[in-house]
């Protein structure tokens, strides 16, 4: 095992590439104070949107813009509940996230008329970015990937410094941390929430295209596999700062990459498929003693 | 210019039964302070929420500099040049003051919020009008009276030509309101028109130009500052003259019921509470000044156990139960009249009974100690004992099954004191007990604090006004910026005396070891 | 506009509608309208006779040759609610019933599979260990909230693909029957299995173990100190422990309750026939949802459970009959059930719009 190979970078960054938008998704949804645990259904939806275009037109592109734009619309669901009608978000992402599972199994049986998973001849996968294959180290980790691996960073960047350096990131960022104030001061609350939610969608968008057209390129029952759980957790970690999301994103892609090298060397993938959770369980638990003591040591000092 | 800045005609807004404006005029004229008086649920809140637009009128007319407006949300009347510092501070802690003076009105350079030009007009501002601070300061780590401060330059900073001021000395030092009046009277003479809304007379005569005074609704008074007299006002707000005080005789200490020893609270690395001691006896009412946010509420949760300490002990009844969790603190002897009665002292979405029955739980009869019983509710004696207390303590309700929430704030209110008082905890704990009561109801909550210690309870009373301590209490402690700075015996008690420690300019007759 | 409202409103004829209209049951069966109709609307779309598919639901649910399998799914279901309803109860959401499942059943067919218990202690053994590893399991999350900050919706849906993967792995590689096509352990013998009512071969005393499970949540829930601080805490956690409730104790046991339900209804799936611990089988069904949504359509009160429970049933055995027979995928019953729990959520906006006008200040 070649942990700092850069092909294992790359498959790091692989796997962790679909958490990395939906975490984002999850990231902006929490600054604008809606507790957003769609992220799972949505990112499913997303992949089968995608696959599905995909096959229909032969352009993995439109499957990308399909998945993008059908699960903004999605997620029309959780922010017209949420962020107009102050419905309780919890329970309409339990909803939302199992309507997801339903119908993309339903889908797949009335438009495919197959089960478990649907990768017919023809259907045409995102390219990999081959032209980069001769550049020094870019290559080796991003000359495989999809155009949307450095998509996702680029994302996580800009919304990042967006955040912190514009009139509306500020705006932004005060919604989440004390709604009335905001309305206080003129802002639209419920309008930041809602075009938030709907951003998150095309956000899990991209992370289901990834999923289903990047990482392979065929659509299975419930392939998200508890992806979005795994982003939750990861916006919890950097707890209002997007900026650190690839780290805790790509703590659970060399899980995921850690387990399929490990398959390789004979361990039995169930107990491969728990780690990242494992993982992100024991991360979570040790920032949180981690937290408290260190604010206490710099403001007794 | 003779044109007014503001004129209110004919305002009315009902919620359901209750009349809260019943045509109110209100004329402010331009660079004036004008106060708008009231007892709680006189309906100044309301009005205030009418002319900034968090509220529509049933009916009436607001006219801005002549002009008719509505507003259909506070953005409107910003854009009219209203500004308003509400009660509750609206601030983000997270962000520092300059991002919170310009929020949703920010300088821009190349389309990026302009950090060194919000910066600069924070600056600017503060020296126009004599408000101070430092725009790069975390919210979070300013005096409740910074906090003020800010809160007033994001109305200067959207050009506010109206600023409504909503009760703002309720959280000040007597030395902070000082500074604050001086602030109103200079943005006054620049030509600002001020709204002070407040129900104390002597910031009226102080400050105020002007004053009309609402009651039921309605307004019963409108005087120019100079030409009336505490005596009218209070005639125009209560409708009758007020009854001195009563003064009850000191109680009769016994054995000490509450000894807390060098308590210290640590809350997210902030010291809220530091080497606190001090005791309560039976038959003896231990009051607690001070302007809230100085630690109060949180030697409160540490007494009764929803706060941790990180020093110190608490004793009660002779017990050490600085480990010991409420339940077993309520056990032992202990009940509170939260300051937060609808967050922290009821379930609003729960019947009366329920509410009612929290903590007799698991005693009888609701409960059982022990016995085959042990463990389970009877619900037909915890609705006996409902209506037993609805009685009692003259809750207006339809029926013990009623929620809470169903109540209005006054009869709510009654739920979470006869719950306490039911008790009949060697150890009561009262915090703010009157706040939010009209006056018939003071006086009886005062009588049954009285009663209380007549029985040989012992009382802590926590409370910002300082005529109900003298009023009440036997000894009285002062408590600034977590600590306990005097104590004043009934005897040697005054307002100025105890006003002056509650703003850190004076420390007296220390209790022991209460300093750090 | 708020005029014209309000003297719509005086009229009796209205008043009658409006009293109607808050009726407890109201808002459920609404849901459940809804949900049937937005079904009908997708099945139509897919080119599918809505009214043959929701047919063949109801013919395959209620078919009396099959009543005996429809009633322990309805079991399982109730079982699985209440595993939902416990936490529910105080504002919390178990979603690792999976977790918890697969452990009850593993404990179960660890138990079972011992050969020499006598009939009478082998399954009660086995329920009871079921209970307390599925118990202990689920009690995790409590100190993982209560100490770290950790919600319990997210601890509890992190730790349960752990528990779904380790017993995977078990019976795959450690348990199970030698040189079997499928991961399953051997059947277990005669006197390890659930016990039988009559000659049903589907229902069987398990049943009546969830029933009396659901009676037992009643009880405590309206008649017990801890029943009582558990509504309590949901309606207002900081006047629960303001009023002497141990919180962080009552999540422990509600999440420990809920776990041990959980194992419990595992155990007694496996335990049923065909008497093993197969890889997957406790899954598939997806008893955990559709329970989450029976205890939500019923507000985690105890008493709706079982009527709640009747609808995700018929879904859910319906669901594969009209697979069958009218050639709609059994995926539906996931639609639905998804659709239930939507509307659910969004009924809050209508009980806040009610309020909102009777209860401003």
């Amino acid at each position: 095992m070649h942990v700092f190979e850069l092909s294992f970078v790359a498959a790091v960054l692989l796997a962790a590439t679909p958490v990395l938008f939906a975490s984002l998704a999850g990231a902006i949804s929490a600054q604008v104070g809606v507790f957003n645990i769609a992220l799972e259904g949505q990112m499913l939806w997303g992949a089968f949107a995608a696959v599905a275009a995909s096959y229909y037109t032969g352009n993995p592109w439109a499957g990308v813009l399909a998945a993008v734009v059908s699960t903004a619309v999605f997620a029309l669901v959780l922010a017209v509940g949420a962020a107009r009608w102050k419905a309780d978000p919890i329970v309409i992402a339990i909803g939302s996230n199992l309507f997801a599972l339903g119908i993309t199994g339903f889908l797949m049986g009335v438009l495919f008329d197959v089960s478990g998973s649907f990768s017919p001849r023809g259907l045409v996968g995102l390219p990999k970015m081959q032209w980069l294959h001769d550049v020094p180290v870019l290559g080796a980790v991003f000359g495989g990937q999809t155009a949307l691996v450095p998509l996702a960073l680029v994302l996580i960047v800009v919304v990042g410094l967006w955040l912190l350096f514009t009139p509306h990131g500020l705006r932004l960022r005060g919604v989440g941390e004390h709604p009335e104030a905001a309305a206080s001061l003129g802002i639209n609350v419920p309008g930041y929430q809602f075009w938030v939610t709907i951003a998150a969608g095309a956000l899990c968008g991209f992370a289901g295209a990834q999923l289903s057209l990047g990482n392979v390129t065929v659509f299975t029952e419930n392939m998200t596999a508890g992806r979005g759980w795994i982003a939750v957790a990861a916006v919890m970690l950097v707890a209002g700062r997007p900026l650190w999301l690839p780290l805790a994103c790509l703590g659970f892609g060399a899980a995921e990459a850690l387990g399929f090298r490990l398959q390789g060397v004979g361990a039995p993938q169930q107990l491969t498929d728990a780690a990242p959770y494992l993982i992100t369980i024991l991360v979570l638990v040790l920032t949180r003693i981690r937290i408290p003591r260190r604010t206490k040591a710099s403001l007794t000092a | 210019m003779t044109l007014p800045a503001a004129q209110l005609t004919g305002i009315s807004k009902r919620f359901n039964a209750v009349v809260a404006n019943d045509g109110v005029d209100l004329v402010l004229r331009r660079g004036t302070v004008h106060a708008v008086m009231g007892e709680n649920g006189a309906g100044k809140s309301t009005l205030m929420s009418i002319l900034f637009g968090l509220l529509s009128p049933d009916a009436g007319q607001i006219l801005i500099a002549g002009r008719p407006q509505v507003f259909t949300s506070p953005l409107d009347a910003i854009a009219a040049g209203l500004g308003m510092v509400h009660q509750h501070f609206k601030l983000f802690d997270s962000l520092s003051v300059a991002a919170n003076v310009v929020y949703g009105a920010e300088p821009r350079r190349a389309g990026l919020f302009d950090r060194r030009a919000a910066e600069a007009r924070v600056r600017e501002l503060g020296e126009r009008y004599g408000l101070q601070i430092d725009p790069r300061a975390r919210v979070s780590s300013l005096s409740v009276g910074e906090r003020q401060r800010v809160e007033i330059l994001k109305a200067l900073h959207r050009d506010a030509t109206i600023l409504i001021l909503d009760e703002p000395t309720a959280v000040l030092t007597p030395g902070e309101v000082t500074t604050l009046f001086a602030v109103i009277r200079r943005a006054a003479d620049a030509g600002t028109t001020v709204v002070l809304v407040t129900h104390k007379i002597n910031e009226v005569l102080t400050v105020s130009d002007e004053v009309t005074v609402l009651r039921d609704g309605r307004v019963t008074g409108h005087f120019l500052t100079g030409e009336t007299s505490s005596a009218q006002l209070v005639h125009a707000m209560t409708g009758r003259e007020v009854r001195p005080v009563s003064n009850p005789g000191l109680g009769s200490p016994g054995a000490t019921v509450l000894q807390v020893r060098d308590a210290g609270v640590v809350d997210a690395g902030i010291t809220r509470v530091r080497s606190v001691s001090f005791a309560v006896r039976a038959g003896e009412i231990v009051g607690i000044a001070g302007v809230s946010g100085n630690g109060q509420h949180e030697l409160v949760e540490a007494i009764l156990g929803t706060r941790p300490t990180q020093s110190g002990t608490v004793e009660l009844l002779g017990a050490d139960v600085t480990r010991w969790t409420v339940r077993d603190r309520r056990l032992r002897g202990v009940a509170v009249i939260p300051e937060d009665r609808r967050g922290e002292g009821s379930a609003i979405g729960m019947s009366i009974t329920e509410n009612l029955a929290l903590g007799h739980h698991r005693t009888a009869p609701i409960g059982a100690e022990r016995g085959i019983r042990r463990g389970w509710i009877s619900v037909r004696a915890a609705r006996a004992e409902a209506r037993a207390l609805i009685a009692g303590y003259d809750v207006r309700t339809a029926g013990e099954q009623q929620s809470v929430g169903s109540l209005s704030g006054g009869n709510a209110q009654k739920v979470v004191i006869a719950r306490e008082l039911s008790h009949n905890a060697p150890l009561l704990i009262a915090e703010q007990p009157t706040q939010g009561v009209d006056v018939g109801a003071i006086e009886a909550i005062h009588g049954r604090l009285l009663d209380y210690r007549a029985g040989g309870g012992a009382i802590l009373l926590v409370s910002h006004e300082i005529s109900e301590l003298l009023a009440l209490a036997d000894r009285i402690l002062v408590m600034l910026d977590g600590a306990l700075v005097a104590e004043f015996s009934r005897a040697d008690a005054t307002t100025a005396g105890i006003g002056a420690a509650m703003a850190g300019l004076a420390a007296q007759n220390l209790p022991n070891g209460s300093r750090p | 506009m708020s005029d014209s409202r309000a003297s719509w409103r005086a009229h009796p004829a209205a008043r009658l509608v409006d009293a109607a209209a808050r009726h407890p049951a109201v808002v459920p069966l609404a849901a459940v309208a809804v949900a049937v109709l937005i079904g009908g609307v997708i099945i139509a779309a897919a080119g599918l006779d809505p009214v043959t598919a929701y047919a063949a639901v109801l013919a395959g649910a209620l078919d009396p040759d099959t009543l005996d399998y429809t009633f322990s799914v309805w079991g399982f279901i109730c079982g699985m609610a209440l595993v939902a309803a416990i936490p529910l109860r105080m504002g919390e959401f178990n979603l690792g019933g999976n977790g918890q499942l697969v452990l009850g059943g593993l404990a179960a067919a660890l138990v079972a599979g011992q050969s020499g218990l006598p009939p009478l202690v082998a399954v009660p053994v086995a329920l009871l260990a079921a209970a307390v590893l599925a118990g202990g399991f689920g009690a995790l999350s409590a100190p993982l909230s209560t100490r770290f900050g950790i919600p319990i919706i997210i601890s509890t849906l992190l730790l349960s693909p752990i528990a779904v993967a380790v017993v995977s792995y078990l019976v795959r590689f450690r348990i199970g029957e030698a040189g079997a096509a499928v991961a399953q352990t051997e059947r277990f013998p005669e006197g390890a299995r659930m016990w039988a009512i009559g000659d049903l071969s589907y229902t069987n005393v398990g049943l009546l173990v969830v029933i009396g499970l659901m009676v037992a949540f009643w009880l405590v829930d309206s008649r017990t100190a801890v029943g009582f601080e558990l509504r309590v805490v949901g309606a207002n956690r900081r006047f629960g422990a303001y009023g002497g409730v141990r919180v962080g104790r009552l999540a422990f046991g509600a999440m420990a309750a809920s776990g041990a339900v959980a194992g419990v209804v595992g155990a007694i799936i496996t335990l049923s026939s065909p008497y093993r611990l197969i890889d997957g089988a406790l899954l598939s069904p997806g008893y955990t949802f559709a329970g989450l949504a029976a205890a939500l359509l019923a507000g985690g009160r105890p008493a709706l459970i079982p009527v709640t429970a009747i609808l995700f049933t018929v879904l859910q055995v319906g669901g594969a009959a009209m697979e069958r027979s009218a050639d709609v995928p059994r995926q539906l019953s996931d639609v639905l059930q998804g659709v239930v729990i939507v509307v659910l959520a969004l009924r809050t906006v209508i009980d806040s719009r009610r309020s909102g006008e009777s209860g401003a200040r």
